[in-house]
């Protein structure tokens, strides 16, 4: 059994009468251990996917239909008090921006000591050396629990998210574009901090982000995101090298790599859908130069088409990426 | 390089006063660093990419071009004339000549103005002398420059009407209507989805042959500068840390910041196997730095002279510069990146 399992998950927003279809019959596993890169430009739904799982939408948002299964019990099920002892415990979040994560006139100990003591019975003087021990393990001297986050640099603010984080054990931890703010240096310590500790305590991660070239090189599996439905996930290499979706096709050739020989970068004509009245059947259809009458039609299956290669698309598997019809 | 620069700047410094806070009459005022000594040209019709982390100086070194900002020292010559000792008076050609393209469109432009007064608003300063007809024929033949279609169409919008790729075509449709020679754009498509970043550049590009514009682009993005420029220039802390044509430099690398920066980038590919080079801690505040190399305290490949000396920028061949005391050694052990790609 996954330790996380989402089952058709739908989630939407509402503007008065009109809902926006932020996120549309997603369905995803990650196992022990395991690292699914969830990646897709904004808008995608896949910051409203994390906030499901966590339950913490906004207040106009709501779960409309789908199951969170994590380790077999129902998320979506749970009341407000009982998702609160969950919370932290059981998953946990790390923000993308670090310098709004942290209360800025309180010390970051105390901050992460709180957090702790909220969930756990335990006095203060336990709580202050766990955190201590805590901020060793993502390695920042553990005098510093007692700074202000303004003395923390971008990096340092990262490693002490992280380490609230982890500060009650949980099984799961989803990153919300964990190091987006961060420069390239600094991006590639704090992502093989977490992995480290992935390893370390056998965590399940949530990577999210926009960012491809993070996504493949730190992501076991690989789901890619368009106007809220995924269209295709695999492993990395199965997304990355035997792509089967257009849209996956399309947006990796627009992401430049400074290495290997420069090819020409491709671009996508068009904008993505309104949600509050996307395109009918592949929401993909309207800028996808495969498609077809079938595409505007029905709505393709997410389906598996190899062990674990799912894909949404009605001609998955055959069609020629190097031409483009006309 | 050997035609007359468009651009020359000359050990240019922009120092920042520390703010006095309580005992600091304990010691003198001290001083930011943000641009220290910095020396290129840029030749016409070249795009050049001033790339580097944040804190390396790229955005107050493109402002302090621009005399947004005033530079401490140093000399800024833009077709072949003296752009420090320029009046008020004198800088609004100039500024007519040298656009800036900004990075968040959303920010840039003004939500209550249309289109159109957004598009022909430096006219209205820049050229006070031109009738509303004439404003009028120049924004829509800037948005169709931009190919925003039908013109006039767009020009009765608000911002808020467009997505994020067609706002920053407006950003680059302002900047063109008053016929700029030069365009400095900083981080222009860093807000952009991937799959519209592209658009963008290449419509820069065209622009660029059309009207023989010369640019430059601030980046923190090495891959994405890979794709915008023939030229690189690498700013560590407000000094260049070496400069060349953009594939010699990526490809092949020679400053240890270079190698470690380049080797840090993430690619788009989960089977490319990539050597890290890790260096330690964080970029520091450029505050009373030392007379020495200033990445000295996190290289991880220095001698003696590093710590008694700032290096200057040596020329390697014939458009590469790079400064490292110790780059013609490590020439020598042929200390290369290379790249491994296991493609199935």
């Amino acid at each position: 059994m996954p330790m996380l399992d989402v089952k058709n998950l739908v989630t939407h927003y509402f503007l008065g009468q009109e809902a926006v279809s932020a996120v549309e019959d997603v369905s995803f596993t990650i196992e022990q251990g395991e690292t699914l890169g969830l990646a897709g430009e904004s808008g995608c739904g896949k910051t409203t996917t994390a906030y499901s799982i966590m339950r913490l939408l906004a207040e106009n948002g709501q779960i409309i239909r789908g199951q969170i299964l994590l380790d077999g019990e129902d998320l979506t099920q749970k009341t407000e008090k009982q998702m609160r002892k969950i919370r932290w415990r059981d998953v946990s979040i790390v923000f993308q921006y670090a310098m709004n994560a942290f209360n800025p006139v309180l010390k970051i100990g105390k901050q992460i000591i709180e957090v702790i003591r909220d969930k756990e019975d335990v006095t203060k003087t336990v709580a202050e050396e766990r955190v201590k021990a805590l901020f060793e393990e993502v390695g920042l001297e553990p005098e510093r629990i007692y700074d202000y986050p303004h003395e923390f640099s971008g990096g340092m603010r990262q490693r002490a998210i992280i380490a609230q984080a982890l500060a009650l054990e949980p099984k799961l931890i989803i990153a919300d574009e964990p190091v987006t703010a961060l420069d390239v240096i600094v991006q590639n310590k704090i992502l093989e901090l977490l992995s480290e500790l992935q390893e370390r305590y056998k965590l399940g991660v949530l990577l999210i982000t926009h960012d491809l070239s993070v996504v493949a090189e730190n992501s076991d599996k690989v789901g890619i995101m368009y106007a809220g439905m995924l269209m295709e996930t695999g492993t990395a290499t199965e997304v990355f090298k035997e792509t089967l979706h257009p849209y996956t096709y399309k947006l990796i050739g627009a992401f430049p790599s400074v290495s290997g020989p420069k090819h020409r970068l491709e671009f996508i004509p068009g904008t993505p859908p309104n949600l509050l009245n996307p395109p009918s059947g592949c929401r993909f259809h309207p800028r996808c130069p495969w498609a077809q009458a079938i595409c505007v039609k029905s709505v393709p299956d997410y389906r598996d088409l190899g062990k674990g290669h799912f894909v949404a698309c009605h001609f998955a598997g055959e069609l020629n990426f190097e031409e483009v019809p006309k | 390089m050997s035609s007359t620069p468009i651009l020359e700047i000359r050990d240019l410094k922009k120092y920042f006063p520390v703010r006095k806070g309580f005992l600091s009459f304990l010691g003198g005022q001290r001083y930011v660093h943000a641009v220290d000594g910095v020396t290129f040209s840029v030749q016409p019709g070249d795009s050049l990419v001033i790339a580097g982390e944040s804190g390396s100086g790229k955005t107050t070194l493109a402002r302090t071009i621009l005399r947004l900002i005033e530079p401490t020292a140093g000399s800024i010559r833009f077709q072949n004339e003296d752009v420090v000792a320029m009046t008020p008076e004198e800088l609004r050609p100039f500024r007519q000549k040298m656009q800036l393209i900004f990075q968040n469109p959303f920010e840039a432009i003004d939500p209550r103005h249309t289109i159109h007064e957004v598009v022909s608003e430096p006219l209205v300063i820049l050229d006070p002398g031109s009738t509303e007809d004439e404003r009028e024929s120049r924004v829509l033949s800037a948005l169709e420059d931009v190919r925003l279609i039908p013109a006039d169409d767009f020009a009765r919008r608000y911002p808020h009407e467009l997505s994020g790729g067609q706002l920053q075509r407006v950003a680059i449709a302002r900047s063109l209507i008053v016929n700029p020679t030069l365009v400095i754009a900083d981080e222009p498509v860093s807000m952009l989805d991937a799959s519209i970043r592209t658009e963008i550049m290449n419509l820069m590009s065209d622009l660029q042959k059309e009207y023989g514009l010369t640019y430059i682009f601030i980046t923190h993005d090495l891959a994405q500068a890979r794709y915008i420029g023939e030229y690189i220039i690498i700013l560590y802390l407000g000094r260049i840390m070496e400069m060349g044509p953009m594939e010699e430099v990526l490809q092949d690398p020679i400053h240890p910041y270079t190698q470690a920066l380049i080797s840090n980038v993430p690619v788009p590919d989960p089977t490319e196997e990539r050597d890290r080079i890790d260096i330690p801690g964080e970029t520091p505040t450029p505050i009373d730095l030392p007379p020495e190399c200033r990445f000295r305290p996190r290289c991880q490949d220095f001698d003696e002279l590093c710590s008694e000396d700032e290096p200057v920028l040596h020329q390697v061949s014939e458009d590469r510069f790079v400064a490292c005391h110790g780059w013609e050694a490590r020439r020598k052990k042929k200390h290369k990146l290379t790249y491994s790609s296991d493609t199935k």
